[in-house]
């Protein structure tokens, strides 16, 4: 039921401190949100709390501290609300590719936003309700509805779009900026209407996922790729597989009847083929042969006697 | 027609493919199930605070003791919890009894609704207990809300579904892994019974889907995934996506009852000369490092 620490989903944003100054703006959203919490104990305490008889304080002390927790996520997610407007009227945010290097504008912001959203984000994950997490994308910016299950995987909290009635796989990513190598790429990810995403698969920055779709576990979409609305997608880089005819009604009876594994086996095997062996001469494998011991060679630093 | 789209036709409805388990609809009603659960068993703890803290008079004795009466406390916590929601369970259960087969993942369908309400109240518990320094102790959660599982299993760091599922002896799952009784598949919600057998091993992050059967002494290997119904046969090593056989598990042969019994008396004495596990290109390597020292 709950995520284990090895499928490493946490907070929903990006590790990545640009500059360690940054952390600057994790401390001042911490502080002045344990400063409410603060505010209202002092206020309970003075209500509740007697030398003689302190029973009422104790009853009441464990529905104090849920209603202490759900308000620490809130005057964070204020806070850091406030923080991000005012970062993003200095730099506005934009799709694009970017240099990984501190001196680059784009990056340097994006880093600031994540740490920004970082606080009330883990604080609200660290929470079994998984509305504060719909309520987080909402604030934020988001477009979301409460019929989604998002807080089962990890997804990136800009340049995102969703539907209805989605539902996010254990373990699956999806995400709308990527590093790679040298570069930042951030592009806008849109995923439609009733869209089931399986569980450990990823979907890179810039899929667009159409109404209908499922996208089978273990799977993967390249950069901007469109996956066609009504299909069901698999494999690495998803494809084809089949029509979803599974939003139709009275298919009960039909789906119990039994699968003949060997049929499925022959059209995995369509999706992952192994590559052709290149047929060589025996002239050829040999110069290979002499090529590969060479290199063999001038990695070890042996000198050819 | 070829062979290919005759096998697409005949298989148009059928689950050859994996999804995920997941809740669909989430509603604001399941936090008044939880604030009765959290009340209650926040008040254990305190009740051991209040009775306990005025006996120990020295300041010294109760600072010495607090991280000890800390810990012990979020153990009444957890336990607390776990006791409560099975509480709930029990009512719950009365008034709908769970079973598998294929529903509508809607709003009016009742197995839908009630499957989400069990699965709510079980998460905070399970959260608390994987999240607890403690091995073992998840294990004592699914044995309490009736799950059939031994001691001797471990699925610590995994994802696994807390209904529908039975284990045998010595069940390894391992991290990462996502073993599901429960599938969303378009508008359908599909419940299936799992059955690991004895001494069965589920690879790190790979996904069993409902309707499995893994017999005796098989491995299902790491980032490998089961399709719905299918039956890995015992003794064998399995792999791929779909799972298909790989080998004979000959690892599962050497048990601790078959090890060899030597006598200390009789035993003769040996002196082996172990080579080094390095290729035979590169032992000259070492030869030159030694003849280097030399010249020097």
């Amino acid at each position: 039921m709950s995520v284990p620490y090895s499928l490493k989903v946490g907070p929903f944003t990006s590790n990545v401190l640009v500059r360690k100054r940054h952390i600057l703006f994790y401390i001042a959203i911490f502080w002045l949100s344990i400063l409410a919490i603060l505010i209202e104990f002092w206020w309970y305490w003075h209500l509740m709390w007697t030398n003689n008889n302190p029973l009422y304080f104790y009853i009441f002390l464990p529905l104090f501290a849920f209603i202490a927790y759900v308000s620490l996520v809130i005057t964070s997610l204020i806070i850091s609300k406030i923080f991000l407007v005012v970062v993003n009227v200095i730099h506005k945010p934009k799709e694009g590719v970017f240099l990984r290097y501190p001196s680059d504008k784009d990056y340097n912001y994006w880093g600031i936003r994540n740490t920004i959203k970082k606080w009330p984000i883990w604080v609200s994950h660290k929470f079994p309700f998984p509305f504060l997490d719909n309520l987080c994308f909402k604030v934020f910016g988001v477009k979301t509805k409460f019929s989604n299950s998002l807080f089962e995987g990890w997804v990136d909290t800009e340049f995102i779009e969703f539907g209805k009635n989605i539902v996010v796989g254990q373990a699956s990513l999806i995400q709308s900026s990527v590093i790679v190598g040298n570069l930042l790429i951030i592009r806008k990810t849109i995923i439609e209407d009733n869209v089931r995403i399986g569980a450990h698969s990823i979907v890179m920055p810039g899929t667009v996922i159409g109404k209908n779709c499922i996208l089978a576990a273990h799977s993967l979409t390249t950069v901007e790729q469109n996956l066609k609305s009504g299909w069901i997608y698999l494999g690495i880089p998803a494809k084809k597989y089949k029509l979803n005819k599974f939003f139709e009604d009275n298919l009960e009876s039909k789906i119990e009847e039994s699968v003949n594994l060997d049929d499925v086996r022959l059209k995995y095997e369509e999706l992952y083929k192994k590559q052709e062996r290149i047929q060589v001469n025996f002239i050829e494998r040999r110069k290979i042969k002499e090529e590969k011991i060479k290199q063999e060679k001038r990695r070890t630093g042996r000198v050819v006697s | 027609m070829t062979e290919k789209e005759k096998i697409i036709e005949d298989n148009e409805f059928s689950i050859d493919f994996i999804t995920s388990s997941a809740i669909n609809k989430i509603n604001l009603k399941f936090l008044f199930i939880y604030i009765p659960i959290l009340w209650f068993s926040g008040l254990i703890p305190i009740i051991y605070w209040y009775i306990f803290t005025p006996k120990l008079k020295s300041l010294l004795a109760s600072l010495i003791l607090l991280p000890a009466s800390i810990f012990f406390m979020t153990f009444l916590f957890i336990i607390g919890c776990v006791f409560f929601s099975k509480l709930f369970l029990v009512l719950i259960n009365l008034i709908h009894k769970p079973k598998e087969g294929i529903f509508k993942a809607e709003k009016g369908c009742k197995d839908f609704e009630f499957w989400c309400l069990r699965t709510q109240i079980k998460k905070f518990a399970i959260w608390l207990l994987n999240n607890s320094p403690l091995p073992y102790v998840d294990v004592l959660a699914f044995r309490w809300f009736g799950v059939k599982i031994d001691f001797s299993s471990h699925l610590i760091d995994a994802w696994v579904d807390i209904e529908f599922i039975n284990f045998g002896r010595k069940v390894m799952v391992g991290q990462g892994a996502v073993v599901m009784s429960s599938m969303i598949v378009g508008k359908y919600l599909i419940i299936r019974q799992i059955y690991l057998d004895d001494y069965t091993v589920v690879g790190g992050q790979s996904t069993v889907s409902p309707g499995t059967i893994i017999g005796k002494d098989t491995v299902l290997g790491a980032l490998s995934t089961t399709t719905y119904k299918q039956v890995l046969e015992s003794g064998w090593l399995y792999f791929g996506f779909p799972a298909r056989t790989l080998k004979p598990n000959k690892y599962a042969e050497i048990k601790p009852k078959t090890i060899r019994k030597i006598d200390v008396d009789n035993a003769i004495k040996y002196d082996v000369d172990f080579d080094i596990n390095i290729d035979d290109e590169k032992k000259d390597l070492i030869n030159n490092n030694n003849n280097n020292e030399e010249v020097k």
